[in-house]
């Protein structure tokens, strides 16, 4: 039996196991009372296919998966049109697809699928060859499906395409001219979408970030209740199913967006140093597969999921405490969501696959 | 892939790692400080919200009449209220609120700022006394409006509706004027008694307010209660009414405009009071309508004043008395003393009618015939001091001292008093009226009752009062009210025997004779004023029901053991032998008879309390054995 699992990576399972425990601990006591109380059996169920998903891929050499990767991603492409055309809207943005009792958000597995094609990409071409145009090449292949889910519209997850982009310092460098470029398109496009890009909710977000208290019973209401069930945590939390921010419902979209928060006020500062430190070893685990993986391509995949989770666990995890603005993005492991489960599972398992094979020599 | 390549690659790869642990290192000191450093205060903020006091309305004291009948009740009910804590903090939030509701935007935010000025944690009532619909739409609009809430609180039914309405009043909120007027006395928000005995009262009948903490979800609503502090209840009451004698001199006065009043001679007790028309005290729970206003305030037949104690009446012949009183004790005349009425004589060059040609009377007689040449005569032998200084003595002059709000004085004119209002000297033409009871002479049918009462009691002049007994807080008993002692006016028992025969001749012999009770000696004098003096005879046309004379009638009976001492007024109903009298001997007919035998049901008993329904009377039902 051993064995046989030799492919699964202890190492980066283990604080998996234990992110994803802990994660659907919180939605149950989220979920306790409220319409959301059978959730954690539903996000148990997610998990549980998420690891059969994530031992099929591992299994399979990772080269396999690289040379699917453009008939995935153009199906991707197909899916994240389809929810514009068809898809499901719920408060006034569509970013499901529902079939039968099955709701499913494409763009979370798209994320993995753009960076699996880009990877591959890029990965087939010497180090020394990628040229400026590659690089711009592959940025546009991150940008249309990015344009495809602004379009939903969903900005949180437009800027989880982002950590893809992390290859080009990785395959560059840093260089002065490139930071200052990029803050500069930063600042235009900034400018640009707050005049024509950003809706409403979203700039009353922004203007939220900005001055917290404001609007108190409004938008920064959320924040606000949020920093208040992190806060009355305390050292070692009010616990497990008695905090009185998420019990007593003053805690918004508490199974998703804020389960972090339920877990802050449940289980004190000592649980969120255990989950960041959980946290920290999966992204240090897949960055050192990156170090060993055995082609460039390889090895480009493992730091874009690194940088997937950390820019997920940065703005969640900053954003529920108000570090940074209240945007709608989901924190892999703890957040109940079947989508964004499997395509998690799904990516680390194209991650355990790559030291698979590594070790395999 | 080159050495060189793959080592720049992993130590780009390495740079990635620091970042990471120091974008993981920034999170926690963020947490560390909000969690350890802020805990406490995001604590204390979360215990705020989800810990909130409440205030329990404390029920107002019962009131019940001397024979423990109950007249006022307390029951549950809902108001669609905004908690002190949940006032939204912008008041701009309330616009839809105030549309939603149908309210004036304006208004609500000026109360919302009032009520989030003030002390204490009282709450904003939106809509009080909901129905079943009412509280179906209040949970709608708590969807929208989540600081909405609904609080049960109790609220005053007036069993008897218009039996006693004056004599009762009525609760309402506590204005900001009286909050200015009296601050600290008052919280905001308070019911309070507004007029009439819940008014005069109120210290005695409000509660103490209890306080519950209670734990709320987002909604406000409650989720579960840490600590009471239970409401005090308000002491319930007795009065000295008699519902039954209420009753009476409601119906003997139907649709007859006036005021009457019932006194104990024992203590001073209000057997009865009713002022004509009547008002349910219930109307005025709620927002009147424009209707009710136009009913009730604008109304020029002013069914808010309460006449016994605020309406002033020239008192006519009632007033012959103390002329008698005062011009005996002068030494004017003796009770021998005789004067010839010829029905009219010239006095001062203008000439004064009477009813009736007299003939020759002495007092008894004038009293009973009430000869208005005799009391001419008086006029014109005394000053108008000697019988604005009898008057004082004898308390016409001086507040009753009723527990009853706004009490009017009465008025017997003095030459200061016309100097000081109408800037003129006094002409001793206008004594001649006054003797009669004419002229400037105005007194309220509650000093009128509680002259008759000192002349009854030997010159005792009583504190008429409503306030019966407090009942004790741990039992049924009642801890009786002690009402100031009376003072005695040293009224000579020889004036006192002369007044006594006149006003008894007056229902035995005299001008009331129609009105004598078989069984009741009732002693007793009518009057009859006249309004006012009309201008021409086109205005005399068109207000000619207006300025019919009013009826009076005052005494006490039995005459032998006095007991109850009353006033009657019937306004423009003419002569006061033909309908003040009859309402009086209505009045001594119950108490002294009907009483005894068959006592009218407690007031409001076909009102039924939803909340402590009437056991069902056992034995009715019961076949007959």
């Amino acid at each position: 039996m051993r064995e046989r699992l030799r492919f699964l990576d202890t190492r980066l399972l283990l604080p998996m196991i234990l992110l994803v425990i802990m994660g659907t601990l919180t939605v149950y006591s989220a979920g306790r009372g409220t319409t959301q109380s059978s959730l954690w059996l539903k996000q148990t169920l997610w998990n549980a296919l998420g690891f059969l998903a994530l031992a099929a891929v591992a299994a399979v050499n990772p080269l396999r998966s690289f040379r699917s990767a453009l008939p995935l991603y153009i199906l991707g492409l197909l899916s994240l049109a389809a929810v514009l055309v068809a898809g499901h809207r719920i408060g006034g943005a569509q970013r499901w697809l529902v079939v039968g009792h099955l709701t499913w958000q494409p763009s979370e597995l798209m994320k993995w699928l753009t960076l699996l094609f880009v990877t591959h990409r890029l990965g087939t071409r010497p180090l020394q060859e990628v040229s400026g145009w590659d690089l711009m090449g592959a940025s546009t292949l991150v940008f249309f499906p990015m344009l495809l889910v602004l379009k939903q519209p969903d900005l949180g997850m437009a800027i989880s395409f982002l950590p893809i982009l992390l290859l080009i310092p990785l395959l560059k460098g840093l260089k002065a001219k490139w930071v200052i470029a990029g803050l500069l398109g930063i600042g235009l496009l900034g400018f640009v979408s707050w005049q024509k890009v950003l809706k409403p909710y979203q700039k009353q977000r922004v203007m939220t970030f900005l001055d917290p208290g404001a609007d108190l019973q409004g938008k920064g209401y959320q924040i606000n209740q949020s920093r208040i069930a992190i806060g009355s945590g305390g050292m070692f939390g009010q616990g497990f199913t008695s905090g009185s921010q998420t019990q007593l419902n003053f805690l918004p979209v508490k199974t998703t967006d804020f389960v972090f928060s339920v877990w802050a006020e449940e289980r004190g500062f000592l649980g969120v140093l255990l989950a960041l430190g959980l946290f920290g070893s999966v992204i240090m685990r897949i960055l050192d597969t990156a170090r060993v993986a055995k082609t460039s391509s390889e090895t480009y995949f493992c730091v874009g999921a690194a940088g997937i989770i950390a820019l997920h666990l940065l703005v969640n995890v900053g954003m529920v405490i108000g570090l940074l603005p209240n945007k709608g993005i989901v924190l892999p492991f703890f957040s109940a969501g079947g989508s964004s489960t499997l395509s998690y599972f799904l990516g680390l398992g194209v991650v355990m696959s790559v030291r698979y094979r590594a070790k395999m020599k | 892939m080159e050495i060189q390549q793959r080592s720049l690659i992993q130590k780009r790869i390495g740079i990635m790692k620091t970042v990471a642990w120091f974008m993981i290192l920034w999170l926690v000191l963020a947490y560390a400080r909000v969690q350890l450093w802020k805990g406490r205060e995001m604590q204390k903020l979360a215990l705020a919200q989800a810990v909130k006091t409440r205030t329990t309305p404390a029920p107002r004291g019962l009131i019940f009449d001397r024979n423990a009948n109950k007249l006022v009740d307390n029951r549950r009910a809902l108001h669609l209220v905004i908690q002190f804590e949940d006032l939204p903090k912008d008041n701009r939030q309330l616009e839809p609120l105030a549309v939603a509701l149908q309210m004036d935007p304006d208004q609500l935010k000026r109360r919302a700022v009032a009520i989030r000025q003030a002390a204490g944690n009282r709450m904003l009532v939106l809509q009080d006394n909901l129905d079943d619909s009412a509280v179906a739409r209040a949970e709608v609009l708590r969807a929208r409006f989540p600081f909405l809430s609904i609080e049960v609180a109790p609220r005053r039914v007036y069993l008897g509706e218009d039996l006693a309405g004056h004599a009762l009043g009525y609760v309402g909120e506590v204005t900001p004027e009286e909050l200015a007027r009296d601050p600290g006395h008052y919280q905001l928000g308070e019911i309070i008694g507004r007029t009439g005995f819940e008014a005069a009262r109120n210290d005695k009948l409000k509660g103490v307010d209890g306080q519950r903490r209670i734990l709320v979800d987002y909604l406000g609503r409650e989720v579960a209660t840490y600590g009471e502090q239970e409401a005090k209840p308000g002491r319930s009451v007795y009065l000295t009414l008699d519902a039954g004698l209420q009753q009476t001199m409601k119906e003997a006065f139907g649709t007859t405009q006036g005021a009457g009043v019932v006194l104990d001679l024992r203590d001073g007790g209000i057997l009865a009071l009713y002022s004509s028309p009547s008002y349910d005290p219930n109307v005025f729970l709620n927002r009147l309508t424009q209707e009710q206003v136009g009913k009730y305030w604008d109304n020029p037949d002013r069914p808010m004043l309460n006449r016994v104690t605020q309406g002033r009446y020239p008192p006519g012949s009632t007033f012959k008395l103390l002329v008698a009183i005062a011009a005996l004790e002068k030494g004017i005349i003796t009770p021998a003393t005789t004067f010839t009425c010829y029905g009219h004589k010239n006095f001062y060059g203008r000439d004064f009618r009477c009813d009736a040609v007299h003939g020759t009377l002495n007092l008894v007689q004038a009293i009973a015939q009430s000869c208005d040449i005799y009391f001419y005569e008086l006029g014109a032998r005394l000053d108008i001091d000697d019988i604005y200084n009898t008057a004082k003595k004898y308390g016409l002059t001086e507040l009753t001292g009723i527990d009853l709000p706004h009490e009017a004085v009465s008025r017997v004119p003095s030459r200061e008093w016309k100097q000081r209002v109408k800037k003129e000297k006094w002409y001793a033409g206008e004594t001649i009226s006054v003797a009669i009871g004419q002229g400037a002479n105005s007194l309220t049918p509650i000093a009128l009752a509680r002259f008759y009462a000192m002349i009854a009691t030997h010159g005792k002049l009583l504190t008429p009062h409503l306030l019966y007994g407090v009942r004790q807080e741990n039992s049924n008993d009642i801890d009786l009210f002690t009402p100031p002692p009376p003072t005695d006016t040293g009224l000579s028992s020889a004036i006192w025997s002369t007044l006594d025969e006149g006003l008894y001749q007056v229902v035995h012999s005299g001008t009331a004779k129609a009105s004598a009770l078989p069984g009741v000696t009732i002693a007793g004098k009518t009057g009859t004023s006249q309004v006012t003096s009309f201008v021409d005879k086109a205005h005399y046309a068109t207000l000619a029901k207006k300025l019919r004379d009013n009826a009076l009638f005052a005494g006490y009976a039995p005459r032998e053991n006095p007991q109850i001492a009353f006033a009657v007024v019937a306004e423009n109903a003419g002569f006061g032998a033909s309908s003040a009298a009859p309402i009086a001997r209505k009045l001594n007919q119950y108490w002294f008879i009907d009483r005894l035998h068959k006592p009218l049901p407690p007031p409001g008993a076909k009102l039924p309390d939803a909340f402590r329904p009437e056991p069902e009377l056992a034995g009715e039902d019961e076949p007959q054995r």
